[in-house]
């Protein structure tokens, strides 16, 4: 008994004395907690916006958008394009430095870009119109398409799946697997420090960093690493981001439920970081078999019954994270359109009964597949499911986690719904809709032919009219349907000085201090 | 005693062969695709079936098999698809927390279970008994989520004297006072088990208390204290080791709740976060690991209830 007195009384003794010793954390290391892991920083390959979090510190492309969701250069100084907009040369930086000490050049531009463009998860909608992209000097390159591509800037500009510049010698072989970390070697201001398996992903100030001129502005301008650190620790529980935020653990914390966000923005010992540019949900319909594969009127009809501002409700909470927004892109954006939008939300299940039974449909049953890995996916298509129920369509609602979900939507055989959601796009052609191979398969004539109008244009206001067209097309022919923008929002330390009042898409640590 | 373990790790071969075989099965029968999960929601299916393709997993199942099993043969676990590790190393970062905290857990559960289980005993039907045996209830329905979140408001948050989650190797900077980090878990994680271990140091103290041998000695006039610990507790010791035991093999590897409230790199997460993945590569090094873990307890159990047990007989 004697022992383990002395045991109980040495244990908290020094439990005690360690409490009080370490509790300080290293200065200049930003503690960011975030939802878990990313799968890969490769950002050619991978469009996880957490992998884009972390990596577009370590990772720059030739242009980035600025907060008008522009795109403005970044290692690229300027460029110029041939009269019948085939042919587009690009200048490079001079004495931009990797991490490994090389200074970048067009061959490295050259590398990073062809591989995006056979690999890359975006890379295909470019390349599909490149002919070719030649080193034309030492710090210029020259790319040559087949037919003109207005939106090649804007998705140069999107780094996420997008042409992060590499040194040649690691992506002239890398083929479709994602680099490994050690091959982690960028231009950017931090350089990738470890990656401890469910500990953290750290990176260190690259003191070598050579930044654009220009006031900071979006993503492009000044770019200064404060911190000496920036650790990315992986918190998978909301309620401990929360606690582990207001005790000192972490200065920044992502994916904050809405149902939270009153209390803390009345917090101050908290700040609420609004994402400017929301998410939406999206319930593609099947375009290669099924019930709805051909059957425009029926998919209309099952447009018609859902109102999906109680859904928002449910699924997301306080009424200014939301808006039920018919538009694929936000009011403000210059992509905004109300064309087809009068269909968004009409809620009107006797009308969609009448339509439905227009459009031969039996009560044949319609698989609705969900997963519950996103609760609002869930949440939403638990409400539309009864709404649908209401209109008296047979509704077969199938879980699963998102691993067997995603699978499982390559199949045409296997669903004729499911439930995704996508992050915001500076332009329409990168909405997953718009691509011909994304599960749903919406290939139609009519498409095709605005498609081709659309990124033949490199005139803003054409393109523009030409958006508007297609999602008129979108809301008649309903290959997908949205449910409406999610304002995301994140938790800082007041101690943080340069955040701003919202992120551009994602959270980023240049002239950012404490 | 040598002749019987040494037997009994022999018949691990075929277990563990047969594990194995389990293991790849089930996992690959689960529908997804860790080429999907990497690459995203806007890739197509033909994306994920070029990067499948790259990373051999479109080869025949036996095929994979037999090179993974070639492989494990020689040492190898494979290289995590996500880490990009090989798979021991990622296993050996989340063992040394599992291995730290379970040790922790069972700190607290020998110095709050065992007293606590004892008093009980010895004073059943009393006001000491009364709370011993309330408070173990109350701590047994606790879930361990909810007291976890509590602890670290109350102590991390409000008086600021513990970290509130996360776990730095002592590898790292900070040394041995990093297992400040697991105070606040390895509680949580005590609670329940804590609570269990007096209910049955109680409930068998108690039986033993009616044999012959304790009636005897207390006839002889002992001192009730020295029948308590030497005559009833020692024999009641022998279902209490194989609970030890057990409970010690469980929070290795099942942690997963308390290691997700507090953010611990622990094995119980990384193989629900593999699974989650599809990183079949970790998932079947954990679980070969995790196999060959719990048969060594069992053995260990089975060697200690020959040494506290002279009727056992391990012949």
């Amino acid at each position: 008994m004697k022992f383990i007195n002395h045991l109980t009384v040495g244990l908290w003794l020094t439990a005690s004395a360690v409490a009080v010793s370490g509790l300080a954390n290293a200065a200049g290391t930003l503690r960011y907690a975030t939802v878990g892991e990313p799968p890969s920083l490769d950002q050619h390959v991978v469009t996880s916006d957490l992998a884009t979090t972390i990596a577009h510190h370590i990772f720059e492309g030739l242009y980035a958008f600025n907060a008008a969701n522009s795109p403005v250069g970044l290692l690229a100084a300027g460029e110029t394009t041939s009269e019948d907009g085939k042919t587009i040369t690009i200048a490079l930086r001079e004495g931009v430095m990797f991490h490994n000490g090389q200074e970048m050049t067009s061959a490295d531009v050259v590398a990073s870009l062809e591989r995006w463009g056979a690999h890359g998860s975006r890379g295909g909608l470019l390349f599909a119109n490149v002919e070719s992209v030649e080193a034309t000097g030492p710090y210029e390159v020259t790319i040559k398409l087949s037919q003109p591509f207005g939106p090649w800037k804007n998705l140069m500009a999107f780094i996420n799946g997008g042409p992060a510049i590499y040194p040649e010698s690691i992506v002239k072989d890398a083929g479709a697997e994602p680099i490994a970390p050690e091959d982690y070697i960028g231009t950017g201001p931090y350089m990738f420090g470890e990656w401890e398996a469910n500990r953290h992903v750290e990176l260190v100030r690259f003191d070598g960093y050579a930044s654009p001129d220009g006031p900071a502005d979006g993503y492009v301008g000044t770019r200064a690493a404060e911190f000496d650190a920036l650790r990315f620790i992986p918190v998978p529980d909301v309620g401990t981001r929360v606690a582990g935020l207001k005790a000192g653990d972490y200065d920044y914390a992502e994916s904050i439920p809405g149902d939270l966000y009153a209390d803390l923005d009345a917090d101050p010992a908290v700040s609420t970081i609004l994402n400017g540019g929301p998410i939406f949900g999206l319930v593609f319909m099947n375009s290669k078999a099924g019930p709805l594969s051909d059957n425009f009127a029926l998919r209309r009809a099952i447009q018609t019954a859902l109102d999906k501002t109680p859904a928002l409700q449910v699924a997301i909470g306080p009424e200014g994270l939301w808006r039920a927004n018919g538009s694929f892109l936000p009011d403000g954006n210059v992509w905004y359109t109300a064309s087809g939008a009068e269909h968004f939300s009409q809620g009107n299940a006797d009308l969609a009964r009448t339509m439905a039974e227009d459009a031969g449909y039996a009560g044949e049953p319609i698989k609705f597949m969900v997963s519950t890995n996103y609760a609002f996916h869930y949440d939403k298509a638990i409400v539309y499911t009864k709404q649908l129920a209401h209109a008296g369509f047979n509704i077969d609602l199938q879980v699963y986690d998102w691993a067997t979900l995603i699978e499982k939507r390559a199949q045409p055989d296997q669903w004729d719904l499911f439930f995704t959601h996508h992050g915001f796009v500076p332009d329409p052609i990168l909405i997953s809709v718009m691509n011909d191979n994304y599960p749903g398969w919406w290939s139609t004539p009519e498409k095709a032919a605005l498609k081709a109008k659309f990124t033949a244009s490199s005139d803003p206001v054409e393109r523009q009219a030409i958006w508007a067209e297609i999602q008129a097309l979108i809301y008649e022919q309903v290959p997908t349907m949205k449910t409406g923008d999610v304002y995301t929002y994140n938790i800082a330390s007041p101690q943080l000085a340069g955040l701003g009042e919202a992120t551009l898409i994602w959270p980023h640590f240049w002239n950012v201090s404490k | 005693m040598l002749v019987y373990a040494v037997n009994r790790l022999v018949t691990l071969i075929p277990t563990l062969l047969a594990a194995s075989i389990l293991v790849f099965l089930f996992v690959h029968l689960i529908p997804g695709d860790p080429a999907a999960v990497l690459l995203g929601d806007a890739a197509t299916p033909e994306d994920v079936a070029e990067l499948s393709r790259a990373m051999g997993l479109d080869e025949p199942l036996w095929k994979q098999y037999l090179l993974w099993l070639g492989n494990v043969l020689q040492g190898d676990l494979g290289t995590s698809i996500f880490f990009r590790e090989p798979v021991l190393d990622v296993i050996a970062a989340g063992a040394e927390t599992s291995a730290l905290l379970a040790c922790m857990t069972m700190v607290w559960i020998v110095l709050i279970g065992v007293p606590v289980g004892i008093l009980s005993a010895t004073h059943h039907g009393s006001w000491v008994d009364q709370i011993a045996s309330g408070g173990a209830m109350l701590f047994a329905s606790v879930p361990t989520f909810w007291l976890g979140l509590y602890l670290i408001l109350i102590v991390s948050v409000g008086l600021g004297w513990l970290p509130s989650s996360g776990f730095p190797s002592l590898a790292d900077e900070g040394g041995i006072t990093n297992l400040r980090y697991l105070i606040l878990p390895s509680l949580t994680l005590a609670a329940p088990n804590a609570a269990l271990i007096i209910r049955l140091i109680r409930a068998t103290m108690l039986d033993v208390a009616r044999d012959d041998h304790v009636r005897t000695a207390k006839a002889k006039g002992i001192h009730p204290a020295r029948v308590a610990i030497k005559h009833v507790f020692r024999n009641a010791l022998i279902a209490v080791a194989a609970a030890f035991g057990f409970t010690f093999a469980a929070l290795v590897s099942e942690a997963v709740v308390t290691e997700t409230v507090f953010s611990l790199p622990g094995i119980g997460r990384l193989v629900v976060q593999s699974i989650l993945r599809r990183d079949y590569p970790v998932i079947q090094g954990v679980i070969l690991i995790v196999v060959i873990f719990y048969m060594c307890v069992n053995l260990l159990v089975d060697l200690a209830y020959a040494y506290l047990d002279p009727r056992v007989s391990l012949s």
